[in-house]
């Protein structure tokens, strides 16, 4: 009877961690006016949006060994997101393109390059997270490792321009009067043999 | 208050067989293999360190380590292969094998206990070092095989059970104290405690199962381009997901919002129709359909069967009324000590 107790303590704080983080993710979703809530319901999930993270312990030092031990165990057992695939909407879709300039003056357009379709949507997420981060610099570096790799295929490249945007999708109404999907330009790299990369521009 | 403890207790601990233990151990078998076998070619290149790789481990594992230095990473290997003389290559190229071998293993049912916990570490590393890389796919098989991994291994169709005559091991079952039972005091056998053990990881597995497609349902039916098939018509049309040409889509335009509804109408009831005699083979039916159609019209194959084989380790077994020979165990009362 002890042991099934243990089982149940165990079962219950499991699924109470599962239930908290789909509900901060909820939450976000709503805060952000993410969804088709009116804006009353926003306000209050903006307000108790924090209520899941404090229970997280996102509240305490990242050196907390309870928060350390809590995010650890989230980890292993996969439970360290929610479930929202798609959900509520289907997010944008990103795209990079590589500009290579050769030294004889030619350019060449080339896409970040894996050898199987299973590895290209890994890539495409990738892309999506790139796209998703706010961080500038990281956004920069990510893209510059993408260019280094291309670089090392095309050791004779002197300077790549890397050019990432986002791919507007039309609506079925859209495609059936014959708009097709359409590069929308967000960011720009230069980067040059002495790696140092400049955001040619930005929206 | 005892009545609904004791509800509880039989609900977590239902005595069943454990071929759905095998069903989950034969899926992420498969799930593993096939998971190697996709990265076969860019395993080296998406796991590599700065300067060799697609795009840094370093930094994943960066900061996965802001989170937690506590999470397995592929690092790890790395240094403890650098230690021995082994390069990055070397140590990435191994890890792929293991994984592979890992398997093979739990397909097999041999060394089913090592092979699981080695695939669910390896994927993890995997998983986390990658984590710009990673997706859906890799999230569900942690759970799966964190499940997996935990359960009570071997189950009676693995090559363990049969040549090897191992049997599961029930050491964390209390064997101390008799429990009571119509006022008598019973203790129940090995077989029927395994059993019941048996029962609560699946229960675990089910429980999962349903608040992955009731809060993946909810926030569905919270974006407005889920009634009316905007949604759809996007998931499909969405670079690298379009694999059926626009041109087909647009013929069946008016069967999408009748598609978007469904599927939150399938997430969203899961959790209790999944649960109705009645309803059960259906739901089950639709959650599968789902997940092939997604599987073939997104070219998610991997996404695809790992759902496949949570749903059908969960709520598969018995989804018809019929229990398997092993299970005859588990419907006797326990013997009166």
């Amino acid at each position: 009877m002890r042991q099934k107790s243990v089982y149940l303590a165990c079962f219950v704080l499991h699924f109470l961690l599962i239930i908290t983080i789909s509900c901060r993710d909820m939450l976000w979703l709503v805060a952000h006016k993410l969804t088709i809530l009116p804006s009353p319901f926003s306000l209050l999930a903006e307000k108790v949006e924090s209520i899941p993270s404090v229970a997280l312990g996102r509240n305490l030092a990242a050196s907390n060994l309870v928060r350390r031990a809590l995010l650890t165990y989230l980890h292993i057992a996969g439970i360290e997101r929610g479930y929202g695939y798609f959900a509520p909407n289907v997010p944008e879709s990103y795209k990079l393109v590589f500009e290579l300039h050769y030294p004889d003056g030619r350019v060449e357009y080339q896409l970040p390059r894996v050898n199987r379709a299973a590895a290209g949507l890994r890539v495409a997420g990738l892309l999506d997270e790139i796209g998703r981060t706010r961080y500038d610099p990281l956004r920069e570096y990510m893209v510059k490792m993408l260019a280094s790799s291309t670089w090392r295929e095309n050791p004779d490249v002197t300077m790549i321009r890397a050019v990432f945007g986002s791919i507007s999708l039309p609506s079925i109404s859209e495609f059936e009067h014959g708009k097709r999907e359409s590069y929308e330009f967000l960011y720009a790299y230069d980067f040059s043999r002495t790696d140092e990369a400049t955001e040619l521009e930005t929206p | 208050m005892e009545t609904w403890k004791e509800r509880i207790l039989q609900f977590l601990f239902p005595a069943g067989s454990d071929t759905w233990l095998a069903v989950l151990r034969l899926g992420l078998g498969l799930q593993v293999v096939l998971y190697a076998l996709s990265l076969l070619n860019d395993w080296n290149y998406l796991f590599a360190a700065t300067g060799s790789g697609l795009v840094s481990r370093n930094l994943g594992e960066a900061i996965l380590a802001l989170e937690s230095p506590f999470v397995p990473r592929l690092g790890w290997l790395i240094a403890l292969g650098a230690h021995v003389g082994l390069g990055e290559e070397t140590v990435l190229s191994a890890a792929w094998i293991c994984l592979l071998a890992a398997g093979c293993g739990l397909i097999a049912g041999l060394f089913c206990r090592c092979s699981a916990i080695l695939a669910w570490f390896l994927h993890l590393c995997a998983a986390k070092s990658g984590a710009f890389v990673s997706y859906g796919v890799d999230n569900f098989m942690t759970i799966g095989l964190f499940y997996l991994m935990l359960s009570l291994l071997p189950d009676r169709f693995s090559v363990d059970r049969r040549w090897r005559k191992l049997r599961a091991k029930d050491r964390q079952w209390s064997r101390r104290a008799p429990g009571d039972m119509d006022g008598r005091a019973v203790r129940p056998s090995e077989r029927e405690r395994a059993s019941q053990l048996l029962g609560f990881y699946r229960r675990v597995l089910q429980v999962h199962m349903c608040l992955i497609y009731f809060f993946g349902g909810i926030t569905k039916c919270l974006g407005s381009g889920w009634w009316n098939g905007a949604n759809i018509w996007r998931a499909l049309t969405r670079p690298p997901f379009d694999i059926v040409p626009p041109e087909i889509l647009v013929r069946w335009k008016y069967f999408l919002p009748v598609l978007g509804l469904s599927i939150c109408l399938i997430e969203t009831g899961y959790p209790v129709f999944i649960w109705l005699k009645k309803t059960r083979m259906i739901w089950l039916i639709c959650v599968l359909g789902m997940h092939i159609a997604i599987g073939l019209t997104m070219g998610m194959y991997l996404f695809a069967l790992i759902m496949i084989i949570l749903n059908a380790a969960a709520f598969g077994p018995g989804v018809s009324g019929t229990e398997s020979k092993g299970s005859a165990v588990a419907r006797r009362r326990p013997a009166s000590v």
